[in-house]
């Protein structure tokens, strides 16, 4: 690992300010999980580090509020995970965290620094003599010709197919959460979808953030689709991996018809994915199984495969029609 | 908690400096003056002697190096040591001291050969007590799930549920008689290391 | 011999392990270590044409980089299978030349393993590629013939009848084509090595099973007098045959050591040990199987084709382990090597008979469902007493036994034959499958130094090494039992070149090598109190007779090998070389057994296999140690399940190597991948085989799990999937 700087921020403008002056080659240390790991790899070579874990106002979790749900970016995975008001309420949102990892990584990983989690493609993370364009912008994207498994099958580019890892910015996305930053220039606000961003020619783009922002806050915004929701994930093993298709899934129902729904898809996207379309296909409609069906083949339609990850779209079908089958069931 | 480091924006690329850390590890409190780049992990290995927690993947992949900081379970291979400062840190070897009777889920790793070579086995207990503690041992598929975190190559997976399952209920009964015990504070003494 | 079944003793070393107190290679914490840090090779084959150390060189800490041009009179130490000691023959860092992705190109050795790690990133290389082969189609893959090389001379073809002849002929004939992708141990000790010299002595401590071969290895490749080297390795963290010989990073760490005059320690990376150490090659089979209508299975082909380096030849013994599972009169094998640009291959738990017997028993499966007849019926109609490939007798063979009380412990009678016809309430499938496996039954030569003192403790001193098997435990409870005192009275010392020569300990013979060579010892030592004890030894300790004749200690040392080994066999064993013998003795052929049912559940939408129930039983002789036996059946299982299911290492044939080179990657099963496992055992001695009546179990635990898990599949969806690992697209 390169040698770096390390300073703890005493508090959110502490970090605002030194993460602003100390230039682009500076990284926030929340968790650790991701940026770390990185760091061993050689990935991340930073040459300054600035501790946040000092930052208790941010560690909040608040359900109290009327129309939504606060999270400070410093609440752990774990605990967002266990609390009664999310398990009970919002159980998509609980099983993203819970089924994301190890519960000795979620007691480390934080919400806010999950949103950042960077792509597990091998050839990303693996370094020389891997191409890649998002650690080595320029030097072209291995996984097109190569092992894909686990790669895009939409939001990818010719400069990049890697897959977004995480799970809690799907169903975060799914429930239209927004994103509260501090930088620079003042507070601001956004949507989570508006966080991440297709690779398209420069793949080491991985947010809309602005240099030196940093995320403070999640908010999602209480609703009826909270109750009935799942977030259904598929992995090669039965814990402790990374999805091979996830689904969030929310509906509300009336009677047997479906008022609303909601999808996003994880483990099949360069970025979170919302799968408006599916949604459409819902609405207003009887639930049954064929219905759930048909909601994921318009949740998987459009998707490119490579060479060895066809196989994601029919289970991406799949996975979509249980995961409504399963929210249904909670409504 | 503040720091007496101080952030240098020019300067690049930087020197290693070292980084004052206090925490408190088993019992004991401790000083150190310490590289950034030392996980958790290896200043417990290599610094401190404590090699109970286990490095397997050192990418928190494998759980080997599960230890306790205040009273959770984390990945100590993933842990700037740094990242430690004013904690509290529990190992393997502050679970049950030398000469002290064993924690219930240490016996009961031996009453149910919930292990083989061992080397996964400090972090395996480390997280079942926290397992435990969470309120994540209600169930055979809960245990599972929540033990999944940690490898054991040698497959001793139905002895490690049979013995959380078996300890959970002992350590309800422990717990229960020595309410408020682990709130007392360690003696105020420092080591220098 | 006392027949009772032995107790159920815990674990010994269990208190220790529990409390983190056992102290493995990397334990070694000790001021002033220098710690060691590789970097290796980017390229899938070639030569360097440039080594830029210097900035490695000037970083803080740094206090040594060695790489070819600096490195010396180091030589290989050759390869274990060739007459030699290491993994693979090629050592790395002796001379620019680069076999493979991966290797290491340079040690950097520093104050801390930080600063080590850091400078090993600042090596700079440039290198002359060259052409490179790493997947067994690919051209420049050289096809080799093992009958026609050195190696058939300790592995000879199977050729029993005419084989050929007797399938054209048979009314029912299967024919099917199997794989497997590579597979990497992965213990979770990382391989790691304390180089240090104290007084001219080389000491090493290191995880390995082959304690004797590091040490004889080391003087080979260093040039060194191995009456000046010690090799210690107490405790192994799993080895799985990974740590089976001699690895390159020990010779380096030694070197490193001599010349900093200060220990050195080396823990190698998870993602780098993927590649300086050995792996399970690729594999595929074609098999025929020809049967009677009656299901009597009459001929058989079993060729093999698998992976190997190019430097090396590392052996197939698929068709052998095939050939031993039934009584088929004609059997015809064949083993084919593919030579690769990879490090060498190398044993990973039941190297062979883990795919030999996926292969052959997913085809007896067929045949069960080709005729109409029970899967277990089949296999019980072609049981046999005799070894059909040399018709000696076998020692002993109670597989009929293990099928008939595994189907009754499983349920088998409440099986539905037709593919598809069992059903969950969830709507999911359920498949039951079953199948059975074998292993050579192998002894090792030994010496068994035991000690009594009047302070009534034993110290048993013994060739074999501990990983987890449970050895030290069942050292425990046949000299608890033969000397009538608390196991806890019992100190073993064992994986230490300085207590006895040190037989790699693998292929599940450890027990039977060491077992009865200290029951002997045991014997050996009751003689010498009788002799102290004109009265009668009769309701007296050991040490209280010991103290009575006045002596401060009583010693005795015991010698056994395997049957018809020549006495010359003792000195390959003091010489670090591979001694073993068998499955084929002059009298008997001796294999252990064992039978898997499986249950699989596949979801009936996104189809995720899972295993939530499977019951094992072992015919591995005399059970001395039931507990860890039954845990060793469990783990068994875990690696059946991970290898049907999980485990493949990934090669992108551009870039040379493994690409999936991590715990996160290559998927382990987890304890959510885990339910019931019920293990049950024959128990019955196998005394023509050895004194102790043990035959071997870590390995057979493992022989056919796989298969009845394909063939649990194949009940529940009615799909034959002939490839491992078995994943969620194939089902889909």
């Amino acid at each position: 690992m390169q040698p770096f700087d390390y300073v703890r921020a005493t508090s959110v403008a502490d970090a605002v300010r030194a993460f602003g002056a100390a230039g682009p080659d500076t990284r926030l240390l929340a968790g650790g999980t991701t940026l770390y790991d990185l760091m061993k790899l050689g990935v991340e070579t930073p040459a300054h580090v600035i501790d946040v874990n000092g930052l208790r106002e941010l560690e909040t979790i608040d359900t109290s509020q009327p129309d939504e749900l606060v999270f400070g970016a410093l609440a752990r995975m774990s605990d967002v995970a266990a609390d009664p008001v999310i398990a009970g309420e919002y159980p998509a949102l609980a099983e993203s965290l819970w089924r994301a990892a190890s519960q000795q990584l979620r007691n480390m990983a934080s919400v806010g620094g999950n949103l950042l989690q960077r792509t597990r493609c091998a050839y990303f993370r693996g370094g020389e003599p891997f191409a890649c364009n998002k650690r080595a912008p320029g030097s072209g994207c291995a996984a097109q010709e190569g092992i894909d498994r686990g790669h895009a099958l939409f939001g990818g580019s010719e400069a990049c197919i890697a897959v977004y890892p995480g799970d809690w910015a799907v169903a975060l996305a799914a429930f239209e959460a927004q994103v509260d930053v501090e930088g620079p220039h003042g507070p601001r606000s956004l949507a989570i979808e508006a966080l991440h961003v297709e690779p398209g020619r420069t793949p080491d783009v991985e947010t809309t953030l602005a240099p030196g922002e940093i995320i403070v806050r999640i908010r999602v915004p209480k609703t009826p689709l909270g109750r009935a929701s799942t977030y259904h994930k598929i992995r090669d093993r039965e814990s402790y991996a990374f999805a091979l298709v996830s689904v969030a899934a929310a509906l509300r129902m009336e009677g047997d018809m479906v008022a609303e729904a909601r999808l996003a898809l994880g483990g099949v996207a360069t970025r979170p994915w919302r799968v408006r379309a599916a949604e459409a296909v819902l609405r207003g409609q009887p639930f049954t199984p064929a219905l759930a069906r048909r909601a994921g083949e318009a949740a998987l339609s459009g998707a490119r495969p490579g060479r060895m990850n066809a196989f994601k779209v029919e289970l991406g079908i799949r996975a979509v029609a249980d995961a409504l089958s399963i929210a249904r069931q909670r409504g | 908690m503040s720091s007496s480091a101080t952030l240098r924006t020019g300067g690049h690329p930087p020197t290693p400096g070292r980084v004052a850390v206090e925490l408190v590890v088993n019992g004991v409190p401790l000083a150190a003056s310490l590289d950034p780049r030392r996980s958790l992990l290896d200043l417990l290995r290599e610094q401190l002697g404590l090699t109970g927690a286990k490095k397997g993947c050192d990418h928190g992949q494998c759980g080997a190096c599960t230890v306790h900081v205040d009273g959770r379970r984390v990945a100590s291979c993933l842990t700037p040591a740094v990242q430690a400062h004013g904690r509290q840190v529990l190992t393997i070897e502050g679970l049950s001291p030398a000469g002290s009777p064993l924690h219930p889920m240490q016996q009961a790793f031996i009453d149910h050969d919930a292990l083989q070579c061992g080397y996964c086995t400090p972090g395996q207990i480390m997280a079942a007590v926290a397992c435990v503690a969470e309120g994540h041992a209600t169930s055979p598929e809960q245990i599972r799930e929540y033990m999944s975190g940690n490898l054991c190559r040698c497959g001793a997976y139905v002895g490690i549920v049979a013995a959380i399952e078996d300890a959970a209920m002992k350590m309800a009964a422990t717990t229960m008689a020595t309410a408020g015990r682990s709130a007392e504070m360690p003696e105020a003494r420092h080591a220098a290391v | 011999m006392n027949m009772m079944p032995f107790a159920d003793l815990a674990r010994v070393d269990a208190h220790d392990k529990v409390r983190g107190a056992v102290a493995f290679a990397a334990d070694d914490a000790r001021p002033n270590l220098a710690y060691g840090a590789f970097a290796v090779a980017t390229i899938g084959k070639g030569r360097l044409a440039s080594l830029d150390v210097a900035a490695a060189e000037a970083a803080d800490g740094v206090r040594l980089v060695l790489t070819h041009a600096n490195i010396g009179a180091v030589a290989s130490a050759g390869f274990i299978m060739g007459g030699g000691y290491g993994f693979q023959s090629h050592q790395p860092l002796i001379s620019p030349e680069i076999a493979y992705r991966g290797e290491p190109i340079a040690l950097v050795v520093a104050d801390s393993l930080e600063a080590a790690t850091h400078a090993a990133a600042l090596v700079r290389a440039t290198y002359e590629t060259a052409p490179f082969a790493v997947e067994l189609d690919a051209p420049g893959v050289e096809v080799v013939d093992q009958a026609e090389t050195p190696l058939a001379h300790f592995i000879p073809p199977v050729a029993a009848g005419d084989a050929d002849a007797a399938y054209a002929r048979a009314p029912v004939q299967i024919d099917a084509r199997f794989a497997s992708a590579p597979q990497h141990q992965n213990p979770i000790e990382l391989i790691a090595c304390v180089a240090e010299w104290q007084a001219g002595r080389l000491v090493i401590h290191e995880g390995t099973q082959n304690a004797e071969a590091v040490r004889h290895g080391l003087a080979a490749a260093l040039g060194l007098d191995a009456g000046l080297i010690d090799v210690v390795s107490p405790f192994v963290g799993g080895g799985f045959g990974q740590k089976n010989s001699l690895q390159g990073h020990t010779v380096l760490a030694a070197e490193a050591a001599r010349r900093l005059a200060r220990p050195v320690k080396i823990v190698v990376p998870r993602a780098q040990l993927y590649h300086l150490a050995s792996f399970r090659p690729a594999n595929r089979h074609h098999v025929r199987l020809g049967a009677d209508r009656s299901g009597r299975m009459l001929a058989a082909i079993h060729e093999a084709q698998a992976q190997t380096s190019r430097h090396d030849l590392f052996p197939g013994e698929y068709a052998t382990t095939s050939a031993r599972l039934y009584g088929i009169a004609d059997f015809r094998g064949k083993d084919e090597l593919l030579r690769t640009d990879a490090q060498t291959p190398g044993y990973m738990r039941a190297p062979f008979e883990h795919i030999a017997c996926f292969a052959f028993e997913s085809c007896v499966d067929e045949l069960a469902y080709a005729l109409g007849i029970d899967p277990v019926a089949l296999r019980l109609a072609n049981d046999t007493t005799v070894d059909a490939v040399t018709g000696r007798p076998l020692s002993s063979r109670h597989v009929g036994q293990c099928l008939e009380r595994g189907a009754a412990m499983f349920g088998w009678e409440r099986r539905s034959m037709a593919p598809g016809s069992m059903r969950a309430e969830d709507g999911g499938l359920i498949g039951w499958g079953v199948a059975i496996g074998t292993y050579a039954g192998l002894r090792a030569p030994a010496i068994a130094k035991l000690k009594l003192t009047d302070d009534g403790r034993v110290e048993i001193r013994v060739g074999v090494h501990e990983m987890g098997q449970g050895v030290r435990t069942a050292l425990a409870a046949v000299l608890a039992r033969k000397l009538g005192i608390a196991p806890e009275h019992i100190v073993a010392i064992i994986g230490d070149t300085r207590a006895a020569p040190q037989h790699l300990t693998a292929g599940s013979w450890g027990t039977a090598t060491a077992i009865p060579v200290v029951e002997a010892a045991a014997d050996a030592l009751l003689a010498r109190l009788a002799e102290l004890a004109p009265g009668g030894v009769s309701n007296r300790e050991p040490a209280q007779i010991l103290r009575a004749a006045g002596l401060p200690e009583l010693a005795v040392e015991v010698q056994g090998k395997a049957p018809g080994q020549p006495d010359a066999i003792y000195d390959r064993l003091k010489a670090g070389l591979p001694s073993i013998g068998g499955p084929v003795y002059p009298e008997f052929v001796t294999y252990s057994y064992i039978a898997h049912f499986v249950e699989v559940r596949v979801e009936a939408t996104t189809r995720r296999v899972r295993v939530p129930r499977v019951v094992s039983v072992a015919d591995c002789g005399r059970v001395v140690s039931p507990r860890t036996a039954a845990s060793q059946v469990r783990g068994g299982v875990v690696w059946g399940i991970g290898a049907a299911l999980r485990e493949a290492s990934e090669v992108d044939p551009r870039y040379g190597g493994f690409l999936n080179a991590d715990l996160a990657e290559y998927a382990l099963p987890v304890n959510a991948d885990i339910g019931a496992i019920e293990v049950a055992f024959v128990d019955e001695p196998d005394t023509r085989f050895n004194s102790a009546g043990v035959k071997g179990l870590g390995e057979v635990s493992m022989a056919g799990v796989a298969a009845a898990i394909a063939n649990a599949i194949h009940h529940a969806t009615g799909k034959r999937l002939r490839e491992l690992p078995i994943r969620i697209e194939d089902v889909l």
